[in-house]
């Protein structure tokens, strides 16, 4: 294997196929990182950046444990997105590759309208729905409960609700796919065998879904992170998150170096959660 | 000892919405019986098939296993066994497990799945080193083993194998033909083999059932099928055959009279035993295989013979196949086995004869 590697590595051809690869993966991606890199070493004054080289910013997120809060606050909204996004859209896409079958492609297309909806008119959607005056209490009272029972709204429930709501898709999209992929027969071999519904569905389906739960995970946890509009929206500013920290450093306190380093430890960190986590997942399918 | 038979199947109906699947089907198995399915796609083989697995119901109809009905029983709780056509080995579970799995759902101790799965791979002749593979890594053939070795782990009184070999190239099927015949043989289990490869059947198949749009057309011997075909049908799907057409003119106990506008035969009758019970007066057809017909002479004392002309020779290495065509346009395929300069050229005007306990009269139809 090793010994292949290097082979192809020592391919002059190789360099020259991979030439334009490189090249956008180096100016679209690469460069944007080492620029922000370089921004967290330089120094801000009277709102203008100053271009000296130095330790400050570092300093400065190292020793204060509000941007850790609020880190630490992003990944557990993160990680609870993920776990209620793949509680709910696990039996959704059980459901459609199993028994809807019939109307398959009907639900699909309104799967996708769900995505390519704008997702603030949907986050503000749900304020209407959820304001004291909103449609639900609204709802809620004609049926003759007491006022105000829907009374979440700015807080991390609504928050959490904004961010379930417009990345569940994601998780329906790869759960359904990977287990439309589990082939018939398979089912069928576990009942051969003498697996009750229950059985079959535990020791074959769920094992040969799990790359799509795992590919929704990923993919909703990234995106997690990243939310700004739900906090801001529907958990009212009152717990931001780090997106909107960043947002404010650039934009508000034009703290450009600032906003660069807690990028580069969103992003380090959330890297090495979706490791950590796959690093557990392997050894769990190496073990199983 | 006539025992009881291990499955009945008794007038087996099913359609979906109004194509009906299978019309009518009755069918004993005996036990430890290899008995083969045959017929064209779309025939109800596989329908039946999954029926007395108890993957598919039937309309109406009655499968019973050892004499209990199997109506309402679940496929996991039905003492068969199936071998699936993709095998169906599960991709997250290595050969071990697999072959286990049956085991696991019946609760049994780890050490007892472990002392039966050693005894299916030393059956199944899997090399050890592969027990902690998944399948995917194993060949075409390993992975049959594998499916075979999982199937057969509980005991099923019944083993459903539903084409497992038609995605197999032809030297691996022949391996696994032979190994599937020789497994029967030492574990004495029942098998009831779907295929469309009717070599397949008659190499493996103690009895084989020919079906054909939800019927069974015949049920017999390899021998049966083969030389004995109940209609054109059947005569034609299993190799090559010529069927000549005749008019039958009479019947006694013994002898049955025909005459015929090409085949020169001075007495014009056949013993009863080689026409079709029950075929009557009227037009019938005259089976003859081709290996069974030989080039004579005009005046050899042959029990019948036909004058007609070479019009295709294909050598096919052990064996010398020709066409020939009578004066009326009768085709005939003839099958000898080969030698190192042709017995008949083309173009030449031949005499062929063939002996009378080699004709199979059978009653006219739609081949």
């Amino acid at each position: 294997m090793d010994m292949e590697v290097s082979r192809i590595w020592r391919d002059p051809e190789l360099w020259v196929k991979a030439l334009p690869s490189v090249i956008l993966q180096t100016t679209c991606f690469l460069a944007p990182l080492v620029m922000t890199f370089i921004l967290t070493f330089q120094k801000t004054q009277n709102f203008q950046l100053n271009w000296t080289w130095n330790l400050a910013t570092w300093t400065d997120v190292f020793t204060k444990p509000h941007y850790w809060t609020i880190l630490g606050h992003t990944l557990f909204m993160a990680l609870a997105c993920v776990v209620v996004c793949i509680v709910i859209a696990f039996p959704i896409a059980y459901g459609l590759a199993t028994r809807f079958r019939a109307y398959d492609s009907e639900i699909k297309v309104l799967i996708t309208f769900a995505f390519i909806t704008d997702a603030t008119l949907k986050t503000f959607g749900w304020v209407l729905f959820l304001d004291k005056k909103g449609a639900a209490n609204y709802l809620f009272a004609h049926l003759g409960l007491p006022q105000e029972t829907v009374a979440f709204l700015f807080s991390d429930w609504a928050t959490l609700l904004g961010m379930v709501y417009n990345l569940l898709p994601f998780a329906i999209f790869t759960i359904y796919l990977s287990i439309d992929n589990i082939e018939r027969s398979l089912i069928l071999a576990a009942y051969d065998a003498g697996a009750s519904k229950f059985r079959a569905f535990w020791e074959v389906t769920l094992p040969l879904s799990r790359p799509g739960i795992w590919a929704g995970s990923v993919l909703i946890f990234l995106l997690g992170v990243g939310v700004f509009l739900e906090p801001k929206v529907l958990g009212g500013g009152k717990s931001p998150m780090s997106a909107e920290l960043i947002r404010q450093t650039f934009e508000t306190r034009v703290n450009w170096p600032l906003g660069a380093a807690l990028t580069l430890v969103l992003m380090v960190v959330a890297i090495f959660v979706v490791l950590l986590f796959s690093r557990v997942a392997g050894m769990r399918k190496a073990g199983a | 000892m006539t025992a009881a038979p291990i499955l009945s199947i008794t007038d087996v109906h099913k359609s979906y919405g109004t194509y009906p699947a299978l019309s009518g089907v009755s069918l004993d198995v005996r036990h430890g019986e290899f008995i083969a399915l045959v017929g064209p796609s779309g025939c109800g083989k596989t329908t039946l098939l999954k029926q007395v697995a108890g993957f598919e119901d039937t309309t109406s109809g009655i499968i019973r296993i050892e004499g209990e009905d199997m109506e309402g029983v679940p496929a996991a709780l039905r003492p068969t066994s199936m071998v699936f056509q993709k095998l169906a080995l599960f991709p997250h579970m290595t050969v071990a497990q697999n072959i286990g799995f049956p085991l696991k759902l019946r609760k049994l101790d780890q050490s007892t799945i472990a002392t039966k799965v050693d005894e299916m791979i030393r059956l199944m002749e899997l090399k050890p080193e592969y027990l902690k593979r998944y399948p995917k890594a194993l060949s075409g053939g390993e992975q049959q083993r594998v499916a075979l070795a999982r199937s057969m782990i509980s005991s099923p009184k019944l083993l459903l194998l539903d084409e497992p070999l038609s995605a197999l190239d032809v030297k691996l099927k022949k391996v696994l033909q032979a190994e599937l015949k020789r497994l029967h043989r030492s574990v004495g289990v029942t098998f009831v083999h779907v295929t469309h490869d009717l070599e397949e059947a008659m190499m493996l198949a103690d009895r084989i059932c020919v079906m054909r749009a939800g019927k069974i057309l015949q049920l017999g011997e390899p021998a049966d099928i083969y030389y004995r075909p109940a209609d054109p049908f059947v005569a034609g799907f299993i190799g090559e055959t010529n069927l000549m057409p005749i008019t039958l003119t009479g019947r006694n106990a013994e002898q049955v009279s025909y005459t015929s506008d090409e085949i020169v035969d001075g007495e014009g009758s056949l013993p009863t035993a080689l026409v079709t019970e029950g075929l009557g007066q009227g037009p019938a057809l005259m089976n003859v295989r081709p290996e069974l017909i030989r080039r004579c002479d005009k005046e050899a004392d042959v029990d019948c013979k036909l004058a007609a002309t070479i019009t295709e020779v294909f050598t096919k290495g052990g064996t010398v196949q020709y066409r020939a065509r009578s004066p009326k346009g009768l085709e005939l395929a003839i099958e000898i086995q080969g030698t190192s300069h042709l017995p008949m050229q083309l173009g030449e005007d031949v005499w062929l004869g063939w002996a009378k306990k080699d004709i199979w009269v059978l009653k006219p139809g739609e081949a």
